[in-house]
């Protein structure tokens, strides 16, 4: 990551609307029922930025990607991706969804499928890739997330930590204009942790952008270009790494980081 | 040996009184069927009926539809079975494979071996070879499919029609070249069987989706017609095609029973089918569908490429028995609408001058169960396979 595009990046927080914001989040509310899980987000990913969004179970933070493509309607507000504004339109919804790539917890592998043809599906059918193509391109993801030899197996046969790094290649293999993680190593064994944040920062050194919800401190200081702490369905708090770990300034965050660090 | 029934007969006085007991019934049994096939069972009313039973009076110069038909079937069956492109990873040693054939296979050979020495016509043993050729036919095809890029190429959509076509169009000519008053016997219960199997599977599928729709009247519609074909009797459904439809349609033009047969059966079996593959789609987790969503996947393209065949995959050993049962309910249909399925004719040769009167009703009956059961087995046993063989990647 160029310090330049680091700069670009932290000057980039809440509320104001850029050309350069690839995700921009307006006021927006959800609510399940009379929960409400998220309240006022202002939010924007700039190109190339990688935004980490820490915060205690329940704060709202999965639901925050999860509207980010549609898989959660936001009741309020305004949400735009790659200069498209989600509405009820389904054609919107897709061309949304088409750029933007999500990796689940539970990794979501269609186990039905060879891992060669879970990742060769989406460009098959979404993009009308030749099928030849698409199989030399989901050849290529494998070679870059580091499991070349697994391409004919099913998903059932490779271990938690390949198949969570299958879901990021097939994510991939729609060349994504930024990429979701919803705490893409809860599920993990603590020893296949590391491949799969591996391949994660290795994407952001090649600049993808990305918004990762995650658990895991040390990766939120080494690759964020900004930390998201929230609580209780709003942003309490956005800044460097440095800015929240070092000195965070409200009392949640410091609250927050105390119990966990 | 001493110890092996000692630990597994004789372990206590329960045990023995158990072992005795039932050694007793089992051995009894057995020798009692053995008794009556071999020693005095009286088969010649099935030699000499043979015909009738299995095709009915059939006309003579048509037979050869009949042949072509089954033909074409076996190699439908072969080809669909030879193309799968899933395999299983253990290579197998050529002993075994024989074993699996047998295992496999072995009823249905004894069974068509047994009708060809009833029948003791080269007719028959022609028609058996010819079937046979159809299966090896089959596979070639379904082999040349799985190996040849040119024919690997051919989407699904339409290489399934194409193989299937043929026997479709042979079994509905079959139908249609004879009259009502000429069929009969197995044949008639076996086609009713492969017609409705075949019609009903993608109404089944049909109704499942509609039941899950997002549009509150398909859904009304689908559920409402789901729970008045499950509330009724299937005999009650298949007597009531039999007669209601004059009220709405002129004799002269309406369809005849084997067709109202066939309609019944198609509509009450996609019933039970919908529920059967509604479960199988409740199944499949969220977050496959979610996981097709984040790829842009549109809901036709995740239903038809995700969830549906996981969720068919799932409920293969339902769906199957609810086939195997619509085979079996055929005979309800000779009761219904007066066909001569098998088991009609079977009543009514005892009936015969020759036979009248000689309690011969056992023989037939007996002749009449053995044709359901191999039928029965045979598919009970592929889809034990099948299941294996699709189930390769579960979770």
């Amino acid at each position: 990551m160029s310090s330049e595009v680091f700069k670009d990046a932290t000057r980039m927080s809440g509320g104001r609307a850029s050309d350069e914001a690839i995700v921009a989040m307006e006021g927006v509310y959800k609510r399940f029922k009379d929960f409400e899980a998220l309240k006022n987000i202002n939010f924007q990913v700039g190109k190339q930025e990688v935004v980490v969004v820490i915060g205690p179970s329940g704060s709202g933070k999965s639901t925050l990607i999860r509207c980010i493509n549609r898989l959660e309607e936001h009741d309020d507000g305004r949400i735009i991706v790659d200069g498209t504004e989600l509405t009820t339109d389904v054609r919107n919804i897709q061309e949304i969804r088409k750029e933007t790539g999500m990796v689940f917890q539970s990794f979501n592998l269609f186990p039905h499928l060879t891992v060669l043809a879970n990742i060769a599906l989406a460009p098959r059918q979404v993009r009308g890739m030749p099928k030849s193509e698409a199989e030399a391109l989901a050849r290529e993801l494998l070679e870059r997330v580091k499991i070349p030899e697994q391409a004919d197996k099913f998903p059932a046969q490779l271990s938690g930590g390949q198949q969570q790094r299958v879901a990021i290649a097939r994510s991939l293999a729609m060349k994504p204009k930024v990429m979701l993680f919803d705490e893409p190593t809860s599920a993990l064994d603590p020893e296949m942790i590391n491949e799969v944040l591996d391949a994660i920062k290795q994407l952001a050194q090649e600049g993808m952008t990305m918004v990762v919800v995650t658990h895991e401190m040390g990766f939120a200081k080494e690759v964020a270009d900004r930390v998201v702490f929230m609580a209780d369905g709003e942003i309490v708090e956005v800044g460097t790494p440095s800015e929240i770990f070092d000195n965070p300034k409200e009392e949640r965050t410091q609250k927050f980081l105390a119990q966990i660090l | 040996m001493i110890t092996w029934l000692r630990r597994n007969l004789f372990r206590t006085w329960w045990d023995s009184i158990m072992t005795v007991v039932f050694g007793y019934v089992g051995l009894w049994v057995i020798w009692t069927v053995i008794e009556f096939v071999f020693v005095t069972g009286r088969w010649e009313i099935i030699q000499v009926n043979l015909k009738l039973l299995l095709v009915g009076r059939f006309p003579d110069e048509l037979m050869w539809l009949v042949g072509a038909s089954l033909t074409a079937l076996a190699f439908w069956v072969a080809a669909v079975a030879g193309g799968s492109k899933i395999d299983l990873n253990n290579v197998q040693t050529i002993p075994h494979r024989l074993f699996d054939y047998t295992r496999r296979f072995g009823l249905i050979v004894a069974l068509a071996a047994l009708l060809i020495f009833l029948a003791a016509d080269i007719a028959a043993l022609l028609l058996a070879f010819q079937v046979l050729g159809g299966v090896v036919a089959g596979r070639l095809v379904g082999l040349a499919r799985r190996n040849l890029s040119v024919l690997g190429a051919i989407p699904s959509i339409i290489w399934h029609p194409m193989l299937a076509s043929p026997a479709i169009a042979l079994v509905l000519v079959t139908l249609m070249e004879s009259t009502l008053e000429e069929w009969g016997g197995f044949l008639i219960n076996f086609y009713m069987a492969i017609i409705s199997i075949v019609l009903c599977f993608p109404l089944g599928v049909l109704l499942a989706l509609g039941r899950r729709s997002s549009f509150p009247i398909i859904r009304l519609v689908t559920t409402t017609y789901i729970e008045l074909i499950r509330g009724a009797p299937l005999f009650v459904l298949l007597l009531l095609a039999g007669v209601a439809l004059e009220f709405f349609i002129p004799p002269s033009i309406a369809p005849d029973a084997i067709f109202r047969g066939v309609t019944v059966f198609t509509l009450f079996t996609a019933a039970y089918l919908a529920e059967i593959v509604r479960g199988g789609l409740q199944s499949i987790p969220k977050g496959q569908t979610e996981a097709g969503k984040a790829l842009g996947l549109s809901t036709t393209k995740i239903t038809y490429l995700i969830t549906m065949p996981q969720a068919l995959r799932n409920v293969i050993p339902a769906q199957i028995g609810q086939f195997i049962s619509l085979f079996k309910d055929t005979t309800l249909a000779g009761a219904a609408l007066n066909i001569l399925d098998v088991l009609n004719v079977g009543t009514a040769i005892t009936k015969q001058q020759d036979f009248l009167g000689q309690g011969l009703i056992y023989e037939a009956l007996a002749f009449v169960a053995l044709l359901f059961w191999v039928g029965s087995y045979v598919m009970s046993r592929e889809s034990q396979r099948l299941e294996k063989r699709l189930g390769v990647g579960v979770r």
